[in-house]
């Protein structure tokens, strides 16, 4: 039967003992909140990107500036992480704790590769004379965007790392739970989605 | 430990790595292409959504999850995305009009 509120209005039933909303539980729910705002951060630093980029009349050569068999190599090692990090979901979910650990390992790997690729990348744009401000292709803003985007999405995977070396500790001891390892999937996950916008709009496009 | 989805295979998961690594295969050979540079950024921008929607749908399990919630996941972040890139286009052209002039 509906619930009629103090101003008269029909009020939507509270949810049973044990529903959740949206049938997630509350960990994922609010994992999906933070990622639709870190997206929307994202989307934020992208359309500046575009906005600095349309009003500019020059713009470097990215296939002059990039390394792009290194970037490709990057975008390889990011998309196997999401695919050892989705194994490790699916470890998790049948409890084989030996693989689970394994599969968050090669994650974890993959995400210290991508980053000490990216150092090397930031590495050799620094020592062509690039900064934060200035660079030798006469484009301040180029930079700017490229340090300010790559390095945001840099940290993302940094403190990814991070959370799946702690989730696979607490595998390996035998004190992780599914929803644990699958929210940090969702954020895995999550900074590859990301990657795929910045491969495109900064190396690509 | 175990979860709330039907148990999906691992066989699975690496078939859409496949597919994921194809496209960008793809992607790299379009960059280098002879096309022009209009129809080179509709197929990356084709390529990049299809990327999007495999590892959304697939490793994310956005399809296991009630048309709902994914409505208001994606469409929250396309939403605003739309919005935020079609106006700054209009006022990023009018400055570069601007400088040119």
């Amino acid at each position: 039967m509906d619930q009629v509120n103090a101003a008269g209005m029909i009020a939507s039933p509270p949810l049973e003992d044990g529903a959740t909303p949206f049938a997630v539980s509350w960990q994922k729910l609010m994992m999906w909140a933070f990622i639709v705002s870190d997206a929307l951060l994202f989307t934020g630093f992208l359309a500046g990107y575009g906005f600095v980029r349309l009003a500019s009349p020059v713009w470097p050569d990215r296939a002059h500036v990039f390394d792009l068999h290194l970037i490709g190599l990057m975008t390889f090692i990011l998309i196997s992480s999401s695919a050892t990090m989705a194994s490790a979901v699916a470890a998790a979910q049948r409890s084989d704790r030996r693989m689970l650990v394994r599969f968050l390992s090669l994650t974890a790997l993959g995400g210290l590769l991508f980053l000490g690729m990216q150092a090397y990348e930031w590495t050799s744009l620094i020592r062509e004379g690039a900064t934060l401000f200035s660079n030798p292709w006469e484009v301040p803003l180029f930079t700017a965007c490229f340090f300010l985007i790559t390095g945001f999405h840099g940290t993302h995977v940094l403190s990814g790392v991070v959370i799946l070396a702690i989730t696979a500790m607490r595998s390996a001891r035998g004190r992780a739970t599914f929803n644990g390892v699958e929210v940090a999937g969702l954020y895995w996950h999550f900074i590859d989605l990301v990657w795929v916008f910045i491969f495109t709009f900064f190396y690509l496009l | 430990m175990s979860g709330t989805h039907s148990q999906i295979s691992y066989k699975s998961y690496w078939k859409v790595w496949g597919v994921l690594l194809v496209i960008t295969g793809i992607m790299l050979l379009v960059e280098v292409s002879p096309f022009s540079r209009l129809i080179v950024a509709v197929l990356l921008m084709a390529a990049m959504m299809v990327k999007a929607v495999l590892i959304g749908a697939q490793f994310m399990h956005l399809r296991f999850e009630k048309p709902g919630l994914v409505l208001a996941l994606a469409g929250t972040v396309l939403f605003f995305a739309a919005f935020l890139f079609i106006l700054i286009s209009f006022d990023a052209l009018r400055i570069l009009k601007m400088i040119q002039q």
